[in-house]
Formats: structure tokens, C-alpha cells, sequence
């Protein structure tokens, strides 16, 4: 009886693994298939990349993040286009690891502080990086001059 | 049951024919799901790589071709000519830029790469637009000119040696860009880093351009006009705030950072209201300099629509003069979630100055104002010399295309690009039923811009 229990025990954990696996596999295709999307509208992606780094942050930092990637498009360091601003390698964090292709709240703000950010609200004043202190890891963002504190993110120039 | 006993009933079960085989078999279809999937991943690293290989590639081609563009609009004499290459150069250091970007290594490390592809493709544009209008290139222009050709071949350089490093397979992309697989690289990523931070090494002694272009340095760090009065401390600061938004409604004002850079240098605080609910706050933007606000965000959620946009407008207007703005109009608005967004503009006499723009919020519950954007204002705004136009409004009517009706007409002063002011005749009308604005400069009668206005169903904006 034990045995027949445990032989099905290591079945079922090695069928989990497969599927978990291979779920993940397909995880990751729909999400490059959603990203490669650019026919979305600029409110729309601006308003998912804010939904991706801060959608729990209080609503000025969400378009303090907004602001941040419109004055990278304004600055010729950066690309010029908010697609990609957004898309620019290791820029994001919520772009690297897929967080943008989360679904955005009903209830959420980001829509709204998207458009507060193209609209040219821009509570950092010119901002164009921002990080977690908390968590960031490169020693070179400190070297920023920090301009503006919001939540859980410093903004800096 | 112990370990121990588990270990030996799993060996026991093991000798057993049936499950040794449903083992073997198990084991065989891991292993042979671990190589697909190894494969699958191997193919998905050399797409990327192609993909990177492509846009490095692309560069390369670009850069030199801006290079060699450079060198020919030296070499012109026609203004026409010099026109068609400098397009060209634009065209080509923007296809550049937009290459540069699909590298996988991070922003600073191509700052200056970057930065210096912008300012060709735009001072390229900017002497393009006076080429075609027939005035040659000036002197300090031509200087200009040479001094960006020598930093191009310098990029050329670096970026081919870099090619060769990388066609030789002593560097690989997918090394630099996936930072999980360290253990089989065969290169540090440190190096390739380094290799690609030397291409911008080139530019570090880049000088500040002189050129009239909206990234040009002197232009970007321009002294904002609509400032005056002295430079306030935090405290000078935080009464400007309670005058602001009515000291008897605060309950308290909080830091929220200085901001020292830039053109308008400002401090931020969030501010909360008696009897507010918990988490919602204002925020708001001063200037250190005279104590204007610069800007505020009030995220109240409004719930219904009780105003219609001539009340809301009204109530802008009527905000703003309590405020000290006077001769401010209305130009455009949208309506989002019952919060109307309306610019105004400043009037002097008869003609509308488009660069001295304020944006207001109005809540359409109560006509609250819960947002304020005035940094154009106070970037541009001055009194300015307005001049007799020298084109008769007969004139620049003429210029208009005779399909269009034109609903309304007037003077206008335009912003551009290149920080420039353009003082035009403007004529609102419609043509294929679409709205549009045209402008007609009043000293030249050149036509300067066409508006297409866009009717959302939130409201009206310009494009």
C-alpha cells in the first residue's frame, strides 16, 4: 500500500515539474508576443511601463514616472521615442523581467497619471532616472543628484 | 517512518522489473525534455544575437555614412545641394540613434554616443531648413560642420575596431546581455562593457555645440524669462504654498525634494488638507526664485459632471485672475474622468502668445482647480515687442490653400522647435472635414506651420 503511494507520490511530482516547466515555456512566448505589440497607443504604454515600476506608489509618483520617461525622449542621451525609452535595454526593471505585461487595475491610477504626464505635469522637474533605495544595486545610480522623494522611489538628474 | 527506511523501500521498489522500467522511462523523457528545451533556449540566444549583431551593424553603416554625408555638405557650393545631404545626414544619424538603442548595454554607457548622434541629426535639420531656403552655410556654421565631421570619423574608428572584435568571436552579445550565464562565457562581460564604453570615450572632450537646435546646450540651459524677485529658503517657499492653496485649509506641508538643475530650480512639497482622507495629498512645485508655482497635482477623485466647459472654463479664468494672471484665454481642452484639462494662453493687444501657456485642471463637480502646469509660462513668459506686421492679413490669406473655408483668423505668436518665436497670422478652418490651423509668418508671409486638429470624444486638442 506505502509503496503504490509513494511510487505515485514521485509520478505526480515529476508530471508537475514537466507541466510546471513547459507552462513557463509558453509563459514567456505570450509575454515577447505582447510585448512586440507597438501599435498601442503612447497613453497606453506609457500607462502599462507606470503600471510595470509603480502601481503601488501614491499617485504623484506614478506620473513622476510618467514625467521620467517623457524627459528621457526629450533628452539626446536617450532614445526619442517613448517606445524606445521603454524598450531601451536594462532600463527597466518591469520591462526586463515582463512586469509591464501585467494587466493594468480597473481601479488603478496609471491610466489617469499618464496622461497627467502628456498632458506635461512633471512633479520632478526635469528628472531622468529614478530608483529604490532600497533595493537598488548599481553604485552608479547614487552618483545622481537626487531632486525629488516620492513613495518608495528617489528621482534623480 | 525514518529516512533511512524511505531510502531502502525506494531501492527495494527500484529492483522491482515493472517500476525499474517506468523509472528508465521517466528518466528518458526528462532528459529528452531538458534538451529541447536546452535547444529551444540556444535558438532563442542566437536570435537575440542576430538581432544585436543587426543593429551594431546597422550603426557602423549609418555612422559612416553620416561621416562621409559631413564631408560632402563641406564640399558644396549650392545652397540646394547642401540641403539634400544635410536631409540626408539627418536622416541617417537618426537611424543610427534609433539602432544604438536595440543594443543590450545600458544608457550611460552609449551616453555621449547617443548624445552626439542627436545633436548631428538635428543640427543637420536645422542648416537643411536654411539651405532650402537659399542662405548659405556662415562661417561659424561651416566650423560647426568640420568640428562634427572629425568626431564622426573618431566614432567610425572606434566603432570599427570594436566590428572586428566582434567578427573575430572575442566578444559576443549574448555574454553582455544575459547576466545569468557568467558560467560558460568565455570573456568577462566586464570587457566587452569596457570595449563599448571606450567608443564613447571619444566624446569626452565633445565641446558644447553652438547651433540652434532644441538639444543644443546653450538652448537647454536657457534663463527662464517669467521668473523675477529673489531666491527663497524652504520656509519663504512653504508660505507661497499656504497662500497658494488658502493657509486655513492645511493641516500640514512636508518635503518632498529641491530640485537644483535645470533651467527653473524648484522646491517640492506634499501638502495635506484638514479632514483629508487618508493617503490623499497635494502636491505642489515652487520656484526658488520669486515663489511662483510651477506646478500642483490634487488627485481628488471627482464622481459626477455638474459644470459644462464654458462654467469650467469661466471658473479657469476667473482662478487665474485671483491669481495675478490676467489677459489669459482659452485655447484648447480635454475632458478625462470628469476633470477638464484646459490650456490658456496669454494675450498682449490683439495677439495670442502661444509659449506663455498655463494648464489648469478643473474638477467638473465644483470647479475645484486640482492641477496647475505653468512651467512654458514661466520659461517664456516676458512683455514682447510686438511689431507692425509687414504681410497684410489680405496677403497671407492668399496663401492659404483655396480649398479650406476659413472660420476665424488672427495674430499669433508661434513657439518653434528652436526656441525661436514666429510671429504669424493664424486661420482656423476646415477642409475634408477635418479642422485645421494654419500659420503664415507675418514678416515673410512663409507658410510655418499646419495644425490638424483632432475631436476627441474627451474633448478638442491640437496635433
Amino acid at each position: 500500500m506505502s509503496r503504490n503511494k509513494n511510487s505515485t507520490m514521485i509520478m505526480t511530482v515529476t508530471l508537475l515539474c514537466v507541466f510546471v516547466f513547459s507552462m513557463s515555456d509558453i509563459l514567456i512566448h505570450s509575454g515577447s508576443v505582447y510585448a512586440a505589440n507597438s501599435s498601442v497607443s503612447d497613453v497606453q504604454l506609457l500607462a502599462r511601463a507606470i503600471n510595470g515600476e509603480a502601481r503601488g506608489e501614491p499617485y504623484e509618483g506614478q506620473v513622476a514616472v510618467g514625467a521620467v520617461i517623457l524627459n528621457r525622449t526629450k533628452n539626446s542621451s536617450f532614445p526619442n521615442t517613448i517606445a524606445g525609452v521603454i524598450y531601451q535595454p536594462g532600463a527597466f526593471t518591469a520591462v526586463d523581467d515582463g512586469q509591464i505585461n501585467v494587466p493594468i487595475d480597473p481601479q488603478s491610477t496609471v491610466v489617469k497619471a499618464a496622461q497627467d504626464a502628456l498632458n506635461g505635469w512633471d512633479p520632478t522637474n526635469g528628472a531622468i532616472y529614478y530608483w529604490n533605495p532600497a533595493t537598488a544595486t548599481s553604485s552608479w545610480i547614487w552618483s545622481r543628484k537626487v531632486v525629488y522623494k516620492v513613495g518608495k522611489h528617489y528621482f534623480g538628474i | 517512518m525514518s529516512i533511512r527506511d524511505k531510502l531502502q523501500d525506494f531501492k527495494r521498489r527500484l529492483s522491482d522489473r515493472k517500476m525499474y522500467s517506468i523509472v528508465v522511462v521517466l528518466i528518458a523523457a526528462v532528459a529528452l525534455w531538458g534538451i529541447y528545451q536546452y535547444k529551444h533556449a540556444a535558438n532563442l540566444r542566437q536570435e537575440l544575437d542576430n538581432q544585436y549583431n543587426r543593429a551594431f551593424y546597422e550603426v557602423v553603416g549609418y555612422v559612416n555614412n553620416v561621416e562621409t554625408l559631413l564631408a560632402k555638405s563641406m564640399v558644396s557650393t549650392t545652397t540646394s545641394k547642401t540641403a539634400t545631404t544635410l536631409q540626408e545626414a539627418w536622416r541617417q544619424a537618426n537611424l543610427a540613434q534609433t539602432n544604438l538603442g536595440q543594443l543590450p548595454v545600458t544608457q550611460p554607457v552609449l551616453a555621449s554616443t547617443s548624445k552626439f548622434l542627436t545633436q548631428v541629426g538635428d543640427m543637420s535639420y536645422a542648416l537643411n531648413a536654411q539651405n532650402i531656403r537659399g542662405k548659405q552655410l556662415s562661417d561659424s556654421q561651416y566650423k560647426t560642420v568640420e568640428q562634427l565631421y572629425k568626431y564622426s570619423s573618431s566614432l567610425n574608428k572606434s566603432l570599427r575596431d570594436l566590428q572586428t572584435d566582434l567578427s573575430s568571436g572575442r566578444l559576443k552579445w549574448g555574454e553582455l546581455a544575459s547576466k545569468g550565464t557568467k558560467l560558460f562565457s568565455k570573456t568577462k562581460p566586464g570587457d566587452m562593457m569596457k570595449k563599448i564604453q571606450s567608443v564613447g570615450t571619444v566624446f569626452q572632450d565633445y565641446p558644447t555645440l553652438i547651433y540652434d537646435g532644441p538639444f543644443s546646450d546653450h538652448m537647454t540651459s536657457a534663463q527662464p524669462k517669467g521668473l523675477d524677485g529673489n531666491n527663497l529658503n524652504s520656509e519663504q517657499a512653504k508660505d507661497k504654498v499656504r497662500k497658494f492653496l488658502g493657509a486655513d485649509k492645511i493641516s500640514s506641508i512636508k518635503d518632498a525634494g529641491k530640485n537644483d538643475q535645470g533651467p527653473i530650480k524648484t522646491f517640492s512639497y506634499t501638502v495635506t488638507e484638514k479632514n483629508a482622507p487618508k493617503g490623499r495629498t497635494i502636491n505642489i512645485g515652487v520656484t526658488q526664485k520669486g515663489g511662483s508655482i510651477d506646478w500642483m497635482l490634487n488627485n481628488r477623485p471627482v464622481k459626477d459632471k455638474k459644470l459644462d466647459m464654458n462654467k469650467a472654463k469661466k471658473m479657469g479664468i476667473d482662478f487665474l485672475k485671483t491669481k495675478g494672471f490676467d489677459n489669459m484665454i482659452d485655447t484648447y481642452y480635454l475632458v478625462q474622468d470628469n476633470v477638464a484639462t484646459i490650456n490658456y494662453a496669454y494675450k498682449q493687444q490683439n495677439v495670442v502668445v502661444y509659449p506663455d501657456l498655463i494648464k489648469l485642471k478643473v474638477a467638473l463637480d465644483n470647479g475645484e482647480i486640482v492641477g496647475w502646469e505653468a512651467n512654458s509660462y514661466l520659461s517664456n513668459h516676458t512683455t514682447r515687442k510686438i511689431p507692425t506686421p509687414k504681410v497684410t492679413m489680405a496677403d497671407a490669406r492668399k496663401k492659404i490653400n483655396s480649398k479650406m473655408k476659413v472660420n476665424s483668423s488672427g495674430l499669433a505668436i508661434i513657439p518653434t522647435n528652436y526656441k525661436k518665436e514666429l510671429f504669424c497670422y493664424e486661420f482656423k478652418g476646415r477642409l475634408n472635414n477635418s479642422d485645421f490651423i494654419v500659420y503664415i509668418n507675418a514678416e515673410t508671409g512663409n507658410e510655418e506651420d499646419i495644425l490638424m486638429i483632432v475631436n476627441t470624444p474627451n474633448g478638442v486638442l491640437t496635433m
